[in-house]
């Protein structure tokens, strides 16, 4: 399914990818390094996974790809264009949408008023954009007028993966997605995951659940202890039986 | 035993005072919504508010309702200046740090006026009209005023949080500020928004509390305990629970004269804080924003 995407998309690709990342190094501060050298790469129209142990730095960099942390060293390119250490604001300017992992939405204010929020650098295009993100999840149609800390797990994901479409990003950061999540309302995230892919939109997703993320993903980026341990395309690493043993529990 | 007449206009007094006294008890508790600090130089904000409607009704001649609005205007901007000048150097040492030198600020502005205006007491220039008997209680026109100004206020203040991009960016920093910055929201902007509106609230609060009686460079201190009280009874950072919060406060102190000589008055704010701390520390209506 998505092999496809990726031949249709080699003509743009071939001027430079979309994101590259080279020897970053970023930390909470100085004496506490958690990415120690880390590269990577996303070119238009991928669904990279970024997969590892707990505490190996896989949400550190995108915090650091998202303009949370700012790193001391390295290169990070969006279009050519370097963003390292850039604020927040201006990095989802240049259509990098970061969805976090925890606290991802406005608790008190409605599921619209999160959309309305999610757009606020693009208020021209907000309300068709809203209208968009109803068709395309129903159930935030239904539950317009609810407080968003009314819904469930799932729902805030969906609503926090919406209100990051709301700025019609080229590239979407999504940290640990389905963490917490039922097995249920873990497929149909990745459902709607593969949806939002195919829409045009380029995915770097950080995931625990290393199975689910190696079937939807085309390429895949295994860090351990803030530094790249392995890479290359999901289906070979999920063929491999070292990672097999190590990260798909056998 | 009191009559039945004396609690009812007590109570009546009570709702009155305690919807004036809403006004900077929102501004306080919107100012905390967004910076996490309880600001306590809104004392002399209110006393600011005060001064200027009194510049503006008995120097310049101005009517009630532009010299309230000056009030207002005045207030707020001396909040931002103040803001930006002094207190957000102290935010990133934390609340409590911040806290205090918004008490050292509060004292400094206080004395400011002190020498502009020097400490007599003074009224503003309205005219003086008898009072409304509705069976055996007693409403004067001005209190009538008042309420009604304090309403449209508030009134204002929940269309502005409810229906402007402006007021809605305001409570997504005071519901999660890391995800604010990361959609775009300026928080320095938003600060400076919700200081001119909280300290504006304060100084149309302050002007209110001067319009019943008289004013000097004490009248917010006076009642920054009540306001306080009123935030924290309906739970710090909730704007309705800050009006829940007056209300009950406001109808409290007047209820304690039927036991209590007015000198103890102040009393019910320090009982009402103690009760909410010890038995219900997130207030009445606990951390609804809005």
């Amino acid at each position: 399914m998505t092999n496809g995407d990726v031949a249709a998309n080699d003509a743009r690709t071939t001027a430079h990818p979309l994101l590259v990342v080279e020897q970053v190094v970023a930390g909470y501060s100085a004496a506490d390094e958690v990415l120690k050298g880390i590269d990577l790469r996303v070119e238009t129209g991928e669904i990279v996974a970024i997969l590892g142990p707990n505490g190996a730095g896989k949400s550190t960099l995108v915090k650091t790809l998202a303009g949370l942390i700012a790193p001391s060293r390295g290169s990070i390119l969006l279009d050519g264009r370097p963003i390292a250490g850039r604020a927040p604001r201006e990095i989802s300017r240049a259509g990098v949408a970061y969805v976090p992992q925890e606290q991802n939405i406005f608790p008190t204010m409605s599921v619209r008023e999160n959309l309305e929020m999610g757009g606020f650098l693009d208020p021209r295009n907000s309300a068709r954009r809203i209208e968009q993100a109803f068709t395309r999840f129903p159930m935030l149609a239904r539950r317009r007028r609810v407080q968003a800390r009314a819904l469930s797990g799932g729902e805030r994901q969906v609503l926090a993966m919406a209100m990051a479409l709301m700025v019609d990003p080229t590239l979407l950061l999504l940290d640990e997605p389905s963490a917490g999540l039922s097995p249920i309302a873990a497929q149909r995230l990745f459902d709607d995951i593969v949806a939002i892919h195919r829409g045009g939109v380029s995915i770097a997703m950080v995931e625990q659940n290393a199975h689910e993320a190696l079937t939807i993903a085309d390429r895949a980026y295994i860090l351990v202890d803030g530094r790249n341990h392995r890479d290359g395309a999901a289906a070979a690493l999920a063929a491999d039986p070292d990672i097999r043993r190590v990260f798909l529990g056998g | 035993m009191p009559s039945l007449a004396e609690v009812g206009q007590l109570v009546v007094n009570g709702v009155m005072a305690g919807t004036i006294l809403a006004v900077p008890a929102i501004g306080l508790t919107a100012i905390y919504a967004v910076l996490r600090f309880p600001n306590f130089a809104l004392a002399s904000h209110a006393t600011i508010g005060a001064f200027a409607g009194y510049v503006a009704n008995a120097k310049l001649g101005l009517p009630l309702l532009p010299s309230v609005a000056m009030a207002f205007v005045v207030a707020g901007g001396v909040g931002v200046v103040s803001d930006e000048t002094v207190l957000k150097r102290f935010r990133p040492a934390g609340y409590v740090t911040t806290a205090i030198a918004s008490i050292a600020l509060t004292i400094a502005l206080e004395n400011v006026l002190r020498f502009i205006f020097g400490n007599e007491l003074r009224g503003y220039d309205l005219p003086i009209q008898r009072d409304f008997r509705i069976g055996a209680i007693r409403v004067g026109p001005q209190q009538l005023d008042n309420l009604a100004i304090a309403g449209v206020a508030m009134a204002a203040l929940f269309g502005f949080l409810a229906f402007t991009r402006t007021g809605k960016a305001m409570r997504a920093v005071a519901d999660n500020p890391m995800l604010a910055a990361i959609k775009g929201i300026d928080a320095d902007t938003i600060a400076r928004v919700v200081n001119f509106v909280g300290m504006g609230l304060a100084g149309l609060g302050g002007m209110l509390i001067g319009l019943d009686t008289t004013i000097d460079p004490l009248t917010g201190f006076r009642s920054i305990l009540s306001v306080f009280a009123a935030a924290v009874v309906g739970g710090l950072g909730s704007i309705p629970g800050a009006l829940v919060g007056a209300l009950t406060v406001g109808v409290g102190e007047e209820l304690c004269l039927l036991f209590l000589s007015p000198d103890y008055r102040s009393a019910v704010g320090f009982v009402a804080i103690l009760l909410v701390l010890t038995l219900r520390p997130r207030g009445i209506l606990g951390q609804r924003a809005f």
